[in-house]
C-alpha cells in the first residue's frame, strides 16, 4: 500500500463531524499559544498531509502515561489524535495479540520506513544484558533500537522515557536508562511528567503531525510551548506565597485557606510543567489544588533528591538575606493581604519588586 | 507433547507470558511468566518511610491509588494513628473510583475487543460485538471511555491528579471538601449512574444488583453487559478456566473500624482470615532466599535465572495454599448470594464478579459523597517513630494488596509489597502446586497457537504484570 490517506479522511471514516473536525484545529490552535489565524493552516495541513503513522512500545514503565492519554483528554482531542495517529502499533491498545502483534510492528517498521514517529513510554534496563524486560522473547532494548533505526523522530513519554523515574531510583537494581542515551543518532523529543498531562501528549503530537516538523524544544529537549514555565509562574496559591501565607500542616487552618506549600516541601518552584495551567483530568484539577506540594515530577531526578517531605524553609528564594519565612513574617506585618494583586505577575524578581515598593510606599 | 509458548499479551497492563505443554491439543502443564523487574523493594531501603508515598504509586500507573492506600494505611500503622474518619471516607471514594475505572476499563479495552475478532465470525452476536467492541474503535469503548474520564473528575476535585495521586496520607488526605466540590462529586455520580444504566447495564444498577441466582443473571438481557451474557452462554465461558473456589480479600474500604466490603477467605465457607498465615514461596521465582512472611522477606534477583525458576513473581502463599483475588473474591467473601452461587467458576464468574461489583460501588461512592461534613477534620495529626512496624492490607480492583513496612533508625529497613496479580499469577511453590491462573489453564483442550480460550482465561483474571513483579 503506497497511498496513506490524509488525515483528515481518517478522521471522517472514523465518523468525525466537519463542523468537529473545524473545532479541534481552533481548539489546537490555542492549545499551542498560535492565534485565530492559524486554524485554517492547521485545517489545510491536516486535509492535503497524509497522516503520519505512530508506533508507540512499552519498556520499563508503569503504563501511566497511555492511561494519561487515553482518559484525561478533552474528549475531541482525544478522540481525533486517537483516529488520527491510528496507533499502527500499540501495546495496551491494539486488537491483535502475541505474535499477530509482533508481527504487526515488523509490518508497519517496513511499510513506514523513514516516515513514521516512534513513541516510546518506558525505558530499557540495561543490567544483565536487558533480561529484567522481555518482550516477544527478547529484551526490550532489541525492540527500542530497531524500531527506532527507522523513526522519523522519537518521542519519550514521561519521566521513564525521559530521565529513568523512580525505577532509576537509587540503587537502580536494573540499571533503567532513559531513551536518548540508547538512541543517539535520532531527533528526541522528551515529554517529561509523571504521568505528562494528556493535553500536553495530544499538543506535541499534533504540532508534529500538523507541522511535520519538531516544536521548538528548551535545552533539555523539551517543548518550549509546555515546559516554559514553572509551576510557580502560575500557581493560583502564588498570592500566599507572595503575602508570606504558609500551610504549617496537613489540614490546618491555613491549609483550609488554600496557603502556600512551598513550606510542606511543595517543588513547584524549581518545576517547569503546565500542571498550574493546564491542569489534569480535563482542567479539573491539579496536585497543588488538592492540598499536597508538587514533587516536581517532570525534572530530571526528581526520585532522589532527598526525601519528597523535606521542608524547603532555608532556601534562599528571593535573592537577598532572608528565607520564606522571614519574608513571610515581614510582609504579612507590613502590608498584610494588599500583595495578593500581584497575583498575575509571573517572574520573581519583579514581584519582588513591587512587594517592595508596595511595601515602602 | 509440544511446547508453546504465548506472548507478548497485550492488552494487558505490563507484560507477560505463558508457557503451555499440550498433549494432543489439552493443556498439561502451564507456566506463569512476568518478565519484567524494576525492583522497587530495593530502591525503598534507606529512604524517609513517608517517600513510600510517592514511591510505590509508580508501581502502576493504573491502580496507583491501591497502592498510595496501602502505603498510608502501612505508615498509619506503624505511627499507630487512626486517619480522621471524613479522611478515611475521602479515601475510601478516591481508591472506590479508581477500582470502578479499573473495572471499566478492562471489560472495554481489554477483555471484549476478542470477541470482536474475525475468528468468531459467523457467531450469531458476531455483528453486534465488532460494532460495540473493536478494539479502539467500537461504539461501547468510545462511550466507556468518555465516562471513564467523567468519572475521573472525582480524582481531580479530590485527589488532585490522577494517575498518582499525593493527597492520601496516614491521617487522611490533603484535600478538604468544601460545598462546592460536594455538589461537583453529587453531579459527577449522577451522571456516571446515568451511563452505566444507559449503556453497560441497561436497567436500574439496584435490580442488578438483587440477582440472587445465575439463571437469573443469564436472563439479564439487557445493555452491553446483555450482550456479554449471551456470548458466555453460546461459548460455555462458565466452565471455561474455572477457579480454585478458594478466595482472599483484605476487605475494601476500611471505614471506622469496618471494611465496606468484608474481610476474610472462603474456601467453600468462611474461613478465619490471619495475615500471619501469609508466606512467599521463592522455588520456581528467580529469586534468592526461602520461603518468609513478608515482615522478614527480602527481594533478591537471581541474576543467573536458574531454574527451577522461572518467572520473577514470588508465589504468596495463605496457610500453605494459592488463593484467586479479585472482585470475585471480595463479593464471595462480602456474602453477596450470586458471587456465592458462583465460587469457583471460570470467566463468566469473575467477569459476574467485577458487574456486580460495579453495580454495588456506585451505591457506595453515592453514600460517601453523601456523608460528606465540610467543616470536619480529613487529617489526623501523628509522629512517625524511629522503630516500628506496619502493614497495609486493601483491596485494589485488581484484589488484594498488601504493604509490610519496618521501620529502623527513622528510615526503611523493610519494604515488601504483595499485589493481586501476584497471588492470581504466581508460579508453582515448593510442592510443585501451581498458581491460580496455572491451575485455571491446565486440564483446557485447545485448538492451536491462536487460541483465544486462553486469551479469555487469561484476561479474566485482569492480569497487572507490572505491579506483579516491582
Amino acid at each position: 500500500m503506497s497511498q496513506i490517506e490524509t488525515f483528515y479522511e481518517v478522521m471522517r471514516r472514523q465518523g468525525i463531524t466537519r463542523r468537529s473536525f473545524m473545532k479541534y484545529c481552533a481548539l489546537t490552535a490555542s492549545a499551542l499559544g498560535l492565534g485565530p489565524a492559524f486554524v485554517p493552516k492547521i485545517a489545510h495541513a491536516m486535509e492535503t498531509k497524509p497522516r503520519t503513522p505512530v508506533i508507540w512500545v512499552n519498556g520499563l514503565e508503569c503504563t501511566c502515561c497511555s492511561e494519561s492519554f487515553i482518559r484525561g483528554a478533552h474528549p475531541l482531542a482525544k478522540d481525533v489524535v486517537l483516529s488520527m495517529i491510528s496507533l499502527d502499533y500499540s501495546h495496551t491498545l491494539m486488537a491483535a495479540a502475541g505474535h499477530a502483534a509482533e508481527a504487526a510492528l515488523e509490518e508497519t517498521i517496513q511499510k513506514y520506513k523513514g516516515n513514521y514517529i516512534l513513541a516510546v513510554e518506558g525505558n530499557p534496563p540495561l543490567n544483565e544484558d536487558g533480561m529484567f524486560c522481555i518482550v516477544g522473547g527478547k529484551p526490550f532494548v532489541e525492540q527500542l533500537k530497531h524500531a527506532a533505526q527507522h523513526a522519523k523522530a522519537v518521542i519519550s513519554w514521561g519521566a521513564c522515557a525521559s530521565y529513568g523515574c523512580v525505577q532509576a531510583a537509587a540503587p537502580n537494581p536494573t540499571r533503567a536508562t532513559p531513551v536518548h542515551k540508547v538512541i543517539t543518532d535520532k531527533p528526541i523529543i522528551k515529554v517529561p511528567g509523571c504521568p505528562p498531562i494528556a493535553e500536553v501528549m495530544t499538543g506535541v503530537i499534533t504540532y508534529m503531525l500538523t507541522f511535520d516538523r519538531l516544536p521548538e524544544l528548551d535545552r533539555q529537549g523539551r517543548p518550549a510551548m509546555f515546559y516554559g514555565q514553572r509551576i510557580h509562574d502560575k500557581c493560583y496559591r502564588r498570592p500566599h506565597f507572595d503575602a508570606g501565607q504558609f500551610v504549617e500542616h496537613w489540614d490546618d487552618e491555613n491549609a483550609r485557606k488554600g496557603y502556600c506549600l512551598y513550606k510542606m516541601g511543595c517543588k513547584g518552584p524549581t518545576t517547569y510543567n503546565a500542571c498550574s495551567t493546564v491542569r489534569w483530568n480535563e482542567g479539573t484539577s491539579f496536585p497543588i489544588q488538592s492540598g499536597h506540594g508538587c514533587i516536581g515530577c517532570s525534572e530530571d531526578g526528581f526520585w532522589d533528591q532527598g526525601s519528597f517531605y523535606d521542608r524547603l524553609t532555608n532556601i534562599k528564594q528571593f535573592g537577598i538575606e532572608a528565607n520564606a519565612d522571614q519574608v513571610g513574617m515581614a510582609a504579612a506585618g507590613v502590608v498584610g493581604g494588599a500583595v495578593a494583586v500581584h497575583a498575575a505577575i509571573s517572574a520573581l524578581k519583579r514581584a519582588q519588586k513591587k512587594t517592595q515598593e508596595k511595601a515602602e510606599g | 507433547m509440544t511446547r508453546l509458548v504465548l506472548g507478548p499479551f497485550n492488552r494487558v497492563e505490563g507484560d507477560l507470558e505463558v508457557a503451555l505443554t499440550l498433549d494432543a491439543g489439552r493443556i498439561v502443564r502451564a507456566e506463569v511468566n512476568a518478565p519484567l523487574f524494576r525492583g522497587f523493594e530495593q530502591m525503598l531501603m534507606g529512604r524517609d518511610p513517608r517517600d513510600a508515598l510517592v514511591i510505590t504509586p509508580r508501581i502502576c500507573g493504573i491502580c496507583s491509588i491501591s497502592q498510595s492506600a496501602a502505603a498510608a494505611r502501612a505508615l498509619a500503622a506503624a505511627m499507630g494513628l487512626s486517619p480522621a474518619p471524613q479522611g478515611a471516607a475521602m479515601a475510601a471514594l478516591i481508591h472506590a473510583a479508581e477500582n470502578v475505572a479499573d473495572h471499566l476499563t478492562h471489560f472495554h479495552l481489554f477483555f471484549m475487543p476478542d470477541f470482536a475478532r474475525p475468528h468468531y465470525a459467523g457467531r450469531p452476536w458476531h455483528t453486534r460485538a465488532v460494532d460495540r467492541f473493536t478494539a479502539m474503535e467500537g461504539g461501547a469503548q468510545r462511550a466507556a471511555v468518555q465516562a471513564r474520564a467523567e468519572l475521573l473528575h472525582v480524582m481531580g476535585l479530590l485527589a488532585g491528579k490522577w494517575p498518582h495521586t499525593l493527597a492520601i496520607q496516614p491521617g487522611g488526605v490533603t484535600r478538604a471538601p468544601g460545598p462546592r466540590e460536594k455538589a461537583r462529586l453529587t453531579a459527577t455520580l449522577r451522571a456516571f449512574r446515568r451511563y452505566l444504566e444507559g449503556v453497560l447495564f441497561g436497567g436500574p444498577l439496584e435490580d442488578f444488583a438483587a440477582i440472587e441466582t445465575p439463571e437469573a443473571l443469564m436472563r439479564w438481557g439487557r445493555g452491553d453487559l446483555g450482550l456479554f451474557l449471551e456470548i458466555a452462554a453460546d461459548l460455555g465461558l462458565e466452565a471455561l478456566g474455572r477457579g480454585s473456589g478458594r478466595y482472599l480479600s483484605y476487605g475494601a474500604y476500611p471505614l471506622d473500624e469496618r471494611p465496606v466490603f468484608a474481610r476474610g477467605a472462603w474456601d467453600g465457607g468462611l474461613r478465619d482470615f490471619d495475615p500471619q498465615d501469609i508466606a512467599e514461596d521463592l522455588s520456581h521465582a528467580w529469586m534468592k532466599g526461602g520461603t518468609r512472611h513478608p515482615w522478614d522477606g527480602v527481594t533478591e534477583p537471581d541474576e543467573a535465572m536458574a531454574p527451577p525458576g522461572y518467572s520473577w513473581c514470588k508465589a504468596p502463599r495463605l496457610g500453605g495454599r494459592g488463593h484467586e483475588v479479585g472482585a470475585l473474591a471480595r463479593q464471595v467473601v462480602d456474602g453477596h448470594p450470586l458471587a456465592r452461587a458462583m465460587a469457583g467458576g471460570g470467566v463468566l464468574a469473575r467477569v459476574a464478579g467485577r458487574m456486580l461489583e460495579l453495580a454495588r460501588s456506585q451505591a457506595v461512592m453515592e453514600r460517601l459523597v453523601a456523608g460528606i461534613e465540610p467543616g470536619a477534620a480529613f487529617m489526623a495529626k501523628g509522629a512517625l517513630p524511629r522503630e516500628g512496624r506496619g502493614a497495609g492490607l486493601v483491596e485494589a480492583a485488581r484484589g488484594a494488596l498488601g504493604h509490610w513496612l519496618r521501620i529502623e533508625g527513622g528510615r526503611i529497613a523493610g519494604y515488601q509489597i504483595i499485589a493481586p496479580t501476584t497471588w492470581n499469577f504466581s508460579p508453582r511453590d515448593a510442592g510443585g502446586v501451581p498458581g491460580p491462573l496455572e491451575a485455571a489453564l491446565e486440564g483446557l483442550e485447545i485448538e492451536g497457537p491462536g487460541a483465544l480460550a486462553v486469551q479469555h482465561v487469561v484476561r479474566s483474571f485482569d492480569p497487572c504484570m507490572v505491579c506483579t513483579v516491582h
